[in-house]
């Protein structure tokens, strides 16, 4: 099948599915970067606990793959007699992974802070909550947010799992294995949905290069 | 007034180790409301970690430490809201570096002290005005020279309304230009009645503006007595021994 064919017989598909991923990976950024936030705020805590489990969870979504942590959802959580829809299952796994990375972005933006700025913080009476909102957290964004780019483009690759459970509406990835169980898209199917992920992640890194620029801040 | 009996700092006994290291050995100590007291000694003495107890930034082994006649708290909230009080300066600024310089000066009197926006910036143009770089309020710290930015530093404190001011070294990190703008603003705080505990190297400015010097040396207070009386009649042999050592230069 040519690609105007393609084109013309599933083109509002395609629109439907690049819709999809973008709402899938806007969600799953999100709820990664609040994640992400939340454990890095437990792992610079004073309380030795909460640091560990930081850590912790920091170690187990980085290092699971994609595809097996969706499995578990789908298939193993039902054991514990929690069923959740595909749709959050997708959307769990697409963040939960993220939000380990967000962390150690994170982190590494903290440790470009000055501590001596963190002792002034506490001279002047901020409370550990203060220095973290004020101080800390501003200063780590505005010096990870080329990391941040990237995290998201990774992302945005990741709901790519919502194609291995049935989804509807389906996304970028989704979209190919229908077309190609209802005609034959061949490569150039795949190919369509990759140039759209590619027009995405590059945007995506102009973006990011903007804020960057916008942001950065003066040493 | 009987509110002026009770000092402004009272340390007592303090101890105080890093590791194996004895850095504070039986400090006693007491600074007088609007008392300008110095502290000079050779580097490793322990002056500056003394310096840093008073708000605890460095928690003690042992002793007591009061701060306008209360001990000081554990960490936490209680603490926080006593460092709210007292100023302190640091050797390398430590100013945010991601915010303006009049964002500097504002920051912790709307969010310790919960004072309106308008409020705050305006009493942070005049204390930025006082220590004359009230042109530089829209650029941020990189951009300042490191005597501009003490000088930041320290209207960012005043902002506070402190009781006392603590400076640790503040003219060590300058280039030798700047130090004179630092040590002038230094001097007015004193004029104006302030209460400071000032670790330095500067002997010219502890003879003309201290109330007391204290010489430190490997942990322990050796000397506690007017510039004068320090200057010309040192003491121990191991005050002689530093005095000396400077004056070479």
């Amino acid at each position: 099948m040519r690609i105007e064919e393609l084109l013309s017989q599933f083109g509002s598909q395609y629109v439907r599915a690049l819709l999809t991923t973008w709402e899938l990976t806007a969600l799953s950024a999100a709820i990664a970067f609040l994640l992400g936030t939340a454990v890095t705020v437990m792992r610079i805590s004073p309380i030795r606990p909460l640091r560990r489990f930081g850590d912790f969870y920091v170690q187990i979504f980085r290092n699971i793959p994609g595809a097996s942590l969706l499995i578990l959802l789908v298939y193993a959580l039902p054991y514990l007699d929690v069923v959740l829809s595909y749709r959050t299952c997708v959307l769990m796994a697409a963040s939960l992974i993220p939000s380990a990375f967000c962390s150690e972005y994170l982190m590494a933006g903290i440790n470009t802070i000055d501590p001596g700025q963190i002792e002034a913080a506490r001279s002047l009476g901020m409370t550990f909550g203060q220095i973290i909102r004020r101080v800390v957290i501003p200063q780590a964004l505005r010096s990870s947010i080329l990391p941040m780019t990237n995290l998201l483009v990774a992302t945005m690759l990741t709901t790519a799992l919502a194609s291995q459970v049935p989804l509807n509406p389906r996304e970028l990835t989704g979209i190919v294995a229908h077309i190609n169980t209802h005609a034959v898209g061949g490569v150039t199917a795949f190919l369509i949905s990759a140039f759209l992920y590619c027009m995405t992640a590059v945007a995506i890194g102009q973006a990011g290069s903007w804020i960057d620029r916008k942001v950065r801040i003066l040493r | 007034m009987s509110m002026s009996q009770t000092p402004m700092i009272e340390m007592r006994n303090v101890e105080k180790h890093f590791g194996d290291h004895h850095v504070l050995k039986g400090i006693s100590l007491t600074v007088k409301k609007g008392e300008v007291v110095v502290i000079i000694g050779p580097s490793g003495s322990g002056k500056s970690t003394l310096c840093r107890t008073i708000n605890r930034l460095e928690p003690i082994d042992s002793g007591e430490i009061c701060f306008d006649g209360k001990p000081l708290p554990e960490e936490g909230r209680a603490l926080a809201a006593l460092r709210s009080q007292i100023g302190m300066v640091f050797q390398s600024f430590n100013l945010f570096a991601h915010k303006t310089i009049l964002e500097n000066v504002m920051l912790a009197p709307m969010d310790v002290l919960h004072k309106p926006q308008k409020e705050a910036r305006e009493a942070a143009m005049e204390l930025l005005k006082r220590v004359g770089v009230d042109s530089q309020a829209g650029k941020v710290p990189a951009q300042l020279s490191g005597g501009q930015q003490q000088r930041v530093a320290i209207a960012r404190s005043l902002a506070m309304n402190p009781k006392a001011m603590l400076f640790d070294e503040p003219t060590s990190a300058l280039d030798p230009e700047m130090i004179g703008e630092v040590l002038d603003v230094m001097t007015e705080l004193a004029k104006e009645g302030m209460t400071m505990v000032i670790v330095t190297h500067e002997m010219n400015f502890a003879r003309r503006v201290a109330d007391r010097v204290v010489f430190m040396d490997e942990g322990r207070i050796l000397e506690d007595g007017t510039p004068e009386e320090f200057f010309a009649h040192p003491k121990t042999e191991r005050a002689r021994d530093f005095l000396n050592s400077i004056k070479d230069h």
